[in-house]
């Protein structure tokens, strides 16, 4: 955990609290989930950190440069607090999610590009809500969300502000980053959330 | 009864979870549609007995196709599945006429529970 970099925005205990809404929400998304594919998901301890949010894709990069090129599931939400959800995954996860649901989807050959990236998306679409959905609780607000949207193969050195979201790239703001790493357990899929708000929003 | 099932959601894969959930035994007519405008045209054009409906979908979301689906039949099922699990947004929807609202991914005895609960008010 690390809540040295809170700021004005969040006390400690604010960002412990933080932390644990986010472990309740992906736990319980997370058994959700795997009711359906019938798999377990491990759990990081989530991060919270705030920083400019200029920093923010360079820190992406940073986590998940190890994998060359990732596919992103990002999801916008606006309310009292605004920002965007960003789910990346390695590329080659897509056959390993499709996978997940075997057993609900029968894959042809042709279908199968399409399924692999349906499959990313509602994945996202189900973490992502489910973690954001809390933290609105949490701050007693309520947000709406766009559809995700899939960016596939990206190359973590291409990975840009204008890549995801421009409006995020202002250098002069500051913006939270909640940061959890999960990994579906015998698929060898591991897979990063990053919640990003707007500092203007979160006070 | 339930015999026809209009189910609109955006994701096929997300479709596909839903159908497998469904009762086993049970022969439905199942409808589909990708988005809430879709959706609002299917139900317009084959009543169906009760809509699975998904809130956060291109074109037009879940809230105003079931605002839209109401204005169409003020006694329409509709239950509603969602990854916002927001409890004001379960209240909205529900405010708005939702049998009731389940979230994703659903389960099989979840979806089981919201039929049951829509059959119980067909029957009225």
């Amino acid at each position: 955990m690390n809540t040295s970099q809170t700021g004005d925005i969040f006390s400690k205990d604010d960002a412990a609290i933080l932390e644990e809404v986010m472990n309740l929400a992906f736990g319980k998304a997370s058994a959700d989930l795997a009711e359906v594919i019938d798999i377990r998901i491990l759990l990081n301890v989530p991060r919270v950190e705030i920083m400019k949010a200029d920093r923010l894709f360079l820190r992406i990069k940073e986590e998940t440069k190890e994998y060359g090129s990732v596919s992103i599931i990002e999801q916008n939400f606006w309310g009292k607090y605004t920002g965007s959800a960003i789910l990346a995954f390695p590329s080659t996860a897509g056959k390993g999610l499709l996978s997940l649901f075997d057993d609900d989807v029968n894959v042809g050959e042709e279908e199968a590009p399409l399924l692999e990236k349906e499959s990313l998306l509602e994945v996202g679409n189900i973490l992502i809500g489910a973690c954001v959905s809390k933290v609105a609780e949490l701050l007693e607000d309520i947000v709406s969300f766009s559809p995700p949207r899939l960016l596939p193969r990206v190359v973590i050195n291409n990975l840009s502000s204008e890549t995801i979201s421009p409006k995020l790239d202002d250098p002069g703001k500051s913006a939270i980053l909640i940061k959890t790493v999960f990994h579906f357990e015998d698929k060898d899929i591991k897979g990063f959330l990053f919640l990003i708000a707007n500092q203007n929003s979160m006070g | 009864m339930i015999n026809k099932i209009l189910i609109v959601d955006d994701s096929p894969v997300s479709r596909a979870i839903i159908k497998k959930c469904l009762p086993t035994g049970r022969n439905f007519d199942l409808f589909e549609a990708g988005d809430g405008k879709e959706g609002l045209e299917k139900f317009k054009e084959i009543r169906p007995d009760v809509t699975l409906l998904d809130l956060t979908m291109p074109v037009m979301d879940g809230f105003e196709a079931l605002e839209e689906i109401k204005k169409v039949d003020s006694n329409a099922l509709v239950i509603v599945l969602t990854a916002d699990i927001q409890q004001k947004t379960v209240d909205k929807v529900m405010a708005l006429g939702a049998v009731t609202v389940a979230p994703k991914p659903p389960s099989a005895e979840k979806i089981e529970q919201a039929l049951t609960k829509a059959e119980s008010l067909l029957s009225k």
